[in-house]
């Protein structure tokens, strides 16, 4: 691998935390609402002036914003994320509880959509003017105008309500062993929500590549002169596959953003609804620790995309992209 | 080898080639010449069956007695693999860009034959070398070759699998007079040395006179004239050979 690659990656990498870390603090700072209230609930009103002055010392409050960022920042490098206002224990522990549950469902979601995708997608593009053509383009339409929360209650209402065979809520059924089936119980509806709304449109844009490739001069040269259909299909995949996973990059983002809904639906306690329930209750280190924890996870993931697309794409491997 | 008897190609019916006849004499150099748009490249992709959907085609193409135009899918795939290369005009688009260079090589000539990788190794070097080309290619992609080696590659593919047809598309517009030079002298030794039917496509009158043994004439869809490069050069019949000839430097 190369080294120069490598290093530009995790530059690259540094700087988004660096950005996301900046606005995750500015934006609170700009938040209304204050500490002293986040600490004592409606009690911060019977705080006297002395009392709120000493909550704004301990917490550095009385420095110029800069400094208090750059005080925020050096905690963080030594991986102290503060104290949540509300639980009173460190944020980086709290963080570390939900991240399994988020990371079990980003996981088998991304899992089950990209092999959903890649086999509908191949399937389709494959066979241009089929009739799996025209209905992965469709139903594609179709499942991503879906809001994730509307199917998600139709699910609970249906799956939970009427028949009563899947949990609607939660991670683990109370007074339950806490065991992986268990737990994978809970996981069926909050990730069949994901998959159901997102496998249609990463097929169809794997279609869409797909149909593009096959158009292409060189497959043309190729069938003229009896090269095998299956050298060629293999050919055109792994050059379909490149759009694809720069796609799949380009939206882990906002798969996390989505995620953050559907958590909060079926009460996954990961970290989506972790952010929610400290928006609500104005637990700012917790808020800001939030934020940067989904960032270098999205970080990471681009990282893996990046390494997946280096091992695939022969051009990016040679820098022939920035001759 | 190959007699073309009143082919006609259109698209949304509009004749793109109309009542076009030809022959391509075995173990010569038959060049079709035409400005660009008078249905030469799509003469070929007639003969390849590789014409794009909503084309109609009425007429004949006697390939060895077998007629290309009447042949299934799978008849007209197994004619190209076993008896047709053709090279096309685009070198540098020619080659799936993400695969290395011995395995495309492979596909277009040892595949093909049924040969093993180990023989396709052995008899692909010696053709590369004496194409001027270093073995080195082989661990290389496409987008790091030029355009003069990548048609050269080609080449070596049809030296490779001595097709009973090779059809050259305008092989030589994307390259540089020198290398141009270089392909024609190829096909020529080609021919000479195996015999080789060639079917040249050009628009270049020079190439033509410097390569081939017959020409037929393309203007507008038509096929206006026929014969021997000698005769034609020395005698044209049709107003369009005339200035053709006319315009040559």
């Amino acid at each position: 691998m190369s080294v120069k690659w490598f290093g530009k990656r995790m530059v690259m990498g540094t700087i988004v935390l660096l950005v996301i870390s900046f606005l995750s603090f500015f934006i609170m700072h700009l938040a209304p609402g204050d500490p002293a209230t986040a600490f004592y609930g409606g009690n911060a009103q019977t705080l006297n002036t002395a009392e709120k002055e000493r909550i704004s010392r301990a917490f550095s409050l009385d420095r110029p914003v800069i400094e208090q960022y750059g005080l925020w920042l050096k905690e963080i490098l030594q991986g102290n994320l503060g104290y949540s206002s509300k639980e009173g224990r460190p944020v980086t522990v709290i963080l570390l509880e939900r991240l399994p549950n988020t990371l079990l469902l980003f996981g088998v979601t991304l899992f089950f959509i990209i092999i959903g995708s890649l086999w509908l997608g191949t399937v389709a593009g494959m066979q241009k003017g089929s009739l799996w053509d025209k209905g992965l383009s469709t139903i594609s339409i179709a499942t991503s105008s879906i809001p994730s929360f509307w199917l998600g209650i139709l699910f609970i209402s249906f799956f939970s309500v009427k028949l009563g065979i899947l949990p609607s809520s939660g991670t683990g059924e109370v007074g339950g062993d806490g065991g992986i089936l268990d737990k994978l119980r809970h996981l069926i509806m909050p990730a069949a929500v994901i998959i159901l709304t997102h496998t249609g449109i990463y097929a169809r844009f794997l279609q869409e590549s797909i149909k593009a490739e096959t158009s292409k001069y060189y497959v043309m040269v190729a069938k003229a002169n009896g090269v095998l259909e299956r050298e060629i299909r293999k050919g055109v995949l792994r050059n379909a596959s490149i759009p694809y996973l720069n796609y799949i990059g380009m939206t882990i983002p906002s798969f996390f953003g989505g995620s953050i809904i559907v958590e909060s639906l079926f009460s996954w306690a990961g970290l989506g609804q972790l952010l929610v329930k400290a928006v609500m209750m104005k637990d700012f280190p917790l808020i800001m620790g939030g934020i940067l924890f989904t960032g270098l996870l999205v970080v990471f993931s681009l990282f893996i995309i990046d390494l997946v697309m280096y091992a695939v794409d022969p051009k990016l491997r040679k820098g022939a992209y920035s001759r | 080898m190959l007699k073309v008897d009143q082919l006609s190609i259109s698209i949304n019916e509009k004749n793109i080639v109309e009542d076009s006849s030809f022959l391509v004499p075995r173990g010569k150099i038959t060049s079709i010449i035409g400005e660009s748009g008078s249905g030469k490249s799509m003469t070929v992709a007639a003969l390849l069956g590789n014409l794009p959907l909503g084309t109609e085609t009425t007429g004949k193409a006697l390939f060895d007695g077998k007629d290309l135009m009447d042949s299934s899918t799978e008849e007209i795939m197994g004619i190209r693999k076993t008896d047709i290369f053709t090279i096309f005009q685009d070198a540098a688009n020619s080659f799936n860009p993400s695969v290395k260079m011995e395995r495309q090589l492979y596909a277009f000539s040892g595949g093909r034959n049924g040969d093993t990788v180990k023989q396709f190794r052995a008899k692909m070097s010696s053709i590369l070398v004496e194409l001027g080309l270093s073995v080195a290619i082989f661990h290389q992609y496409p987008f790091e070759l030029s355009g003069g080696m990548l048609q050269r590659c080609m080449i070596a593919c049809a030296l490779y699998v001595k097709p009973n047809l090779l059809i050259a598309d305008e092989p030589t517009s994307s390259l540089d007079r020198v290398v141009q030079k270089e392909f024609i002298d190829i096909l020529k030794v080609l021919n000479e040395k195996q015999g080789t039917t060639t079917l040249l496509i050009t628009h270049d009158l020079d190439i033509v006179a410097e390569a081939a043994d017959e020409m037929i004439v393309m203007h507008a869809g038509k096929v206006v004239e026929t014969g021997s490069v000698a005769e034609l050069f020395a005698r044209p019949t049709h107003p369009y050979t005339k200035r053709l000839l006319e315009s040559r430097f």
